[in-house]
Order: structure tokens, then sequence, then C-alpha cells
């Protein structure tokens, strides 16, 4: 290369460089835009009086109503008429709400520990099989939910829990959730526990404890917060399950289900679906941002680092 | 170090059976009922029982019908169709678009931090909800999407189509603005694995964000010295450098799009015309909504099983010969 040529060169690569800024920052704003327009639109239209729904318009008078329409039992009045007279059901979605608190809570009050007991023995122990159990365990996300939820339908249809059928019950849901939680659980507290060195643990074996003594006093404290990382996925996991929710909780509803019943005589009430669908997200919109750094290891087990 | 050979498995036996009696037991009996008339109306006969000369099998009881339905039955191979599509441009447009992503976000600055925390954001979003808003959204009356693609892509492509027109070489007919997307049987299929994209693209940036932070600035400077221009970079020291993860990435990706369902519920019914039944949304339909036919949803899921197990074979011998 001769020295002219570099000389061009530099000079091109200057206005080489703003040109690429400035490509890069409009390729930024195109991927925010992107991102947020979704999540936006929702949000704007859940706050719009209805007869601003149904349009693309910015300027109107925010209000709650919406709100009030899916959580209350009576009739709300909107612009002159009740809901009901507009032939809008009225359905009082806090039960649903309950519904997927208590089903994804107690998912992971169940799947939890014992994916924490699982995950420790995986990382620390070497024993027949582990290797090949750990990836059979990987595998059993590739099981499509279809064929857990067709052999659970039939059985829970005739198996009752005090007195209630299975299918359609809180319980049936959660032992379903099972199947999907479980093992993402296992790998992503497993990884937790890899990353703890191994030499406090010894210095606890030398001292005379017992395996459950390190377990439960030396480790256990020390994953705690890997634990709360794989409990807040899990409660995602099973909050946004939506198949086994439609299968096998049926006319339990939870929230994910619920968000159907916003279709009402005149198709659907879109103004109603985008309340329900913030009182779905919001929350777990600030649990995704308290373990967004953790994601990526959870959906993928870990195989992507 | 700890001598107490029963003690991992005591730890591990709680969790290792519940994840035995919530997906082998499945696995075993929907296998079961896949070979047997089942159907949700009439008690079923099996085939197996247990009486008082023990166990008795009727060996009549059991057949293929099942699976001979599934191959002449011609919704079940569109549902098959659909699926292959719909996994191919969801899987191709996540992993360019989440590459090109984490491409233009990876390097610091105020605004690559921002879009950075944005990425995690279609997670919090449940697939049921994301087909509903993309339903909404992409209405031909007040959808805000309808209107930004009339505006921003058809407007300028047909205002160019009609300065071509003027030059007397080619009349080629404009775009039209009325296109109903969920109404169209191509437009359905490419929106329903858009709001996918939408989901999937931002998490993918993220998995690839990790992997371009991992290669090491000297290949880059190496390369730089060596007088390669960014492009040249890109495909041959950045590509070629994440190719594993992008493998694994892209696996990952097709076995989730195979098992499509929420959206095509909440987005699409299967519509218009079937053009959006995926494998899953037809067994579905098949199993519970429709001819309540057990018997035969199982063994198209089990079709769909011996589908997945393939891709989930590739993806664990990816994953093993990474490391």
């Amino acid at each position: 290369m001769n020295l002219s040529a570099a000389g061009s060169q530099a000079q091109e690569s200057s206005y080489a460089r703003h040109a690429v800024r400035a490509l890069e920052t409009a390729a930024l704003l195109l991927i925010i835009a992107f991102i947020a327009l979704p999540i936006f639109w929702l949000a704007i239209t859940a706050v719009k009086p209805q007869e601003k729904a149904y349009s693309t318009t910015l300027i109107f008078s925010p209000t709650l109503v919406n709100f009030e329409i899916i959580f209350s039992d009576d009739s709300v009045t909107i612009n002159e008429g009740t809901n009901r007279e507009r032939g809008e059901v009225g359905r009082n979605m806090f039960p649903n709400v309950i519904n997927s608190v208590i089903v994804s809570g107690a998912t992971i009050l169940i799947a939890i520990p014992l994916a924490t007991l699982a995950a420790y023995a995986f990382s620390r122990y070497q024993f027949l099989g582990n290797s090949v159990l750990l990836i059979w365990i990987l595998t059993t996300q590739f099981i499509p939910a279809i064929v857990v939820a067709i052999p659970f339908f039939t059985l829970f249809r005739t198996v009752e829990v005090f007195d209630r059928p299975l299918l359609g019950s809180q319980l049936g849901l959660i032992i379903v959730n099972m199947s999907i939680v479980l093992p993402y659980a296992i790998w992503m507290i497993k990884g937790f526990v890899d990353a703890l060195p191994g030499e406090i643990e010894e210095a606890a074996f030398v001292d005379g404890c017992n395996d459950f003594q390190i377990l439960f006093y030396i480790s256990l404290p020390l994953i705690r917060p890997g634990v709360l990382v794989a409990s807040v996925f899990a409660f995602i996991m099973s909050w946004n399950e939506f198949l086994f929710a439609l299968i096998i909780g049926r006319e339990m509803r939870t929230m994910q289900v619920a968000l159907m019943t916003t279709s009402g005589a005149r198709g659907i009430m879109w103004e109603q679906m985008a309340a329900a669908g913030l009182v779905v997200m919001v929350p777990i919109f600030f649990l995704a941002m308290f373990i967004r750094k953790n994601v990526v290891d959870g959906l993928t087990m870990g195989a992507v680092k | 170090m700890r001598k107490k050979r029963w003690v991992p498995w005591v730890l591990v036996a709680p969790a290792l059976l519940i994840i035995v009696l919530t997906t082998i037991y499945p696995l075993v009996v929907a296998l079961y009922f896949s070979f047997h008339k089942y159907k949700l109306r009439k008690p079923p006969q099996f085939a197996i029982t247990i009486g008082e000369g023990g166990l008795h099998i009727d060996w009549s009881l059991l057949s293929l019908d099942n699976y001979a339905l599934a191959i002449s039955d011609s919704r079940f191979i569109n549902s098959l169709q659909v699926t292959f599509w719909f996994t191919v441009i969801s899987v191709a447009l996540s992993v360019i678009i989440g590459l090109f992503i984490a491409v233009v976000v990876q390097k610091g600055g105020r605004l690559h931090t921002l879009t950075k925390v944005l990425l995690i954001f279609p997670f919090a979003v449940s697939p049921a909800l994301k087909g509903y808003s993309w339903r909404f959204m992409l209405n031909e009356n007040y959808g805000i999407y309808d209107l930004l693609i009339d505006q921003l892509i058809v407007a300028p492509a047909n205002a160019v189509l009609s300065v071509i027109n003027a030059l007397p070489l080619a009349q080629i007919p404009l775009i039209s603005e009325s296109i109903v997307w969920l109404g169209d049987k191509f437009w359905a299929l490419f929106m329903l694995a858009m709001s996918e994209t939408w989901g999937w693209a931002p998490l993918i940036a993220l998995m690839f964000v990790g992997a371009l932070g991992s290669i090491d600035e000297q290949i880059y400077e190496a390369a730089r010295i060596d007088g390669a221009n960014r492009l040249q970079i890109f495909f041959r020291v950045t590509l070629p450098l994440l190719r594993p993860v992008i493998l694994i990435v892209t696996m990952l990706k097709t076995i989730f799009s195979l098992k499509m369902f929420d959206q095509v519920v909440t987005m699409t019914g299967g519509g218009p015309v079937r053009a959006t039944q995926t494998i899953n949304y037809y067994i579905h339909q098949i199993g519970f909504v429709r001819s309540l036919d057990i018997g035969y949803a199982s063994a198209m899921s089990y079709i769909l099983v011996i589908i997945l197990t393939i891709c989930a074979a590739l993806y664990v011998s990816l994953v093993l010969n990474r490391d």
C-alpha cells in the first residue's frame, strides 16, 4: 500500500465513520420501535375510552373504566349506557387473577425445593448415570405439551380430590405444570451451584459436618440468590403457560385463558382485552427485569454461554 | 470427598419421580391410546385389562388405524406443511433479526444500553397475549400496524412504482393498501411468524450479545490491521466464530417453533381456511374441540414427538460437541 492511498483511505474512513454512526443510531431507534410498539400500544389502548379504542388516534382523555369493567360484577356506566345494555358482559376477572397466582405460586413452592435438592446432587456428586440423567432432563423440554395434556386430561376426568374432579382444578394444573417447570429449574439452579467454589464445603467436611449439614447450613444459604432467580423464572413460565391452562385448567381459567373471555356479542372488546393484558403483563414485567441477566441461561438451560 | 453413595439418590429422587410421572407416564399412555379407537363421547375399550385371570390382552383392539388415518388426512398433511413454513419463516427471521440487533447493540453507548434493557421486554408478554395484541394491531380498519405498513411501506413503494409507470417502460400494478392481513392465507401465516419473531428475536439477540462479548478484541484488531473492512470482518471473522452458538440457537428455536400453539388460538384461530393450523392446533381441535377423538389426537401427537425427538437429538449433539 503506498502513502497516498493510505491517506485517502484514512480520510474516507472518517466520513465512513460518521455515516456508520448515523446508520447505527437509526438502526437502534428502529429496534426500539420494533420492540416497544406492541407494548406501548397495549398500554395506550387499555386506558382509552371505548369510542377511541377502535382507532389509531393518540388524542384522548385517559380513563380507568376498562379496568373497572373487567374487575366488576356489576354493570359499569360507559357514555350514557351501562356495559350490559350495550351487550358487553362485565366479567369479574379477579377470580382469574387469584387462580393464576395460586397455580403459579404453588407450582414454584413445590418445584423449587425439589429442583434445588436435585440440582445440588447433580452438581456436587458423581453417581451412576448422573450425566445421562441430566441430558435426559434436558430433553424433556422438547416433549410437546399436547402429548402430556392428552393422558392427563383423560386421567383427571375420572380422578377426584376432595370430591372435586382434578380436571378444571388448580391442583390438576399445578401437577401438569411440573412437567415444564422442574427440568428448567434443575438446570438453572445447577448452574448456580456449579459456580459456587467447593472449598467451603470441603472445609466444613473436614470439620466433621455430614452431607446434609453441609447442604442445609453451608451451600443452600450461599445459592439462595440463584434459587430466587430460578423461582422467578419458573413463576413466569407457569404464569404465561397457555396450553395446559386451556386443556387441563378449563373452566377454572387462569388469566391467560380469561383473556379469551373479553370477546362479547360484538367480537373482541379490544379495550377490555388490553386492560386484562396489562394486568397479565405488568407484574411479569418487573419480575423479568429482576432476572434480566439470567433469562438467557434459563431459556437455553445454559447451552449458550 | 464424601462417601455416602445413597445421598445423591435421596436428593434426586423426589424431583426425578415427579418428572417421570409428568413426562414418561403421559408419553407411554399417549402411545397406548394411539393404537386404540378412543373417542371421548363413549367409554373406550382398552386392549389390556386386568381381570380374574390376571393381565389379559385383547390384540384385536389394537391397530395402526389412527396412524393410517393421519397419513391420508389432508388436514393433517396441511398442518405439517403449515408448521414447516411457519418454522422456516419464524426461525430465519428470529435468528437473522436477532443477529442484527446483537451486532448493533453490542457496543457501549447510552442508546445501546437502553436498547439492551428493552430486549427483555417481549419475554414478559405471554404468547397468548402476544397473539391478541398482534391481531388487534393488524386489524385492517383500526390497527396501528396496518396503518404503519400502509404509510411507511406500501405508499412509498407505490410512489416509486407510479414514477416507473410514468416512464414508457413497463406497467407495474400498484400494491393494494387494503390487504386484510389475517384474512389472507399467505399474510396470516407470515404475520403469525412475525409475532413469534417479535417475541424471540430480542431474546436471541441477548444470547448473541453474550457470545459476541466473549470474542477476543485482539482478533478484530488483527483483522483491521490486515485491512479488512466492517463487512469483511463481520462475514469472515464474527460469523465463523459465532457459528456454534448460531447453530444451537437455530435448533432450539426450531424446536420451539414446531410446538407453536398459543398464538394460533388467540391470533388467527387457525384461519383463514386452515392456513395457520399448526400441528399442535390441529391436534387440539381433533382431541378437544371437534371430533373429541383422543386416539387419533394421540397418534398425531406421537408423530410430532418423533419429529421433535430427531431435532432434540441434533440439539443435544450440538450442545455436547461444543464443550
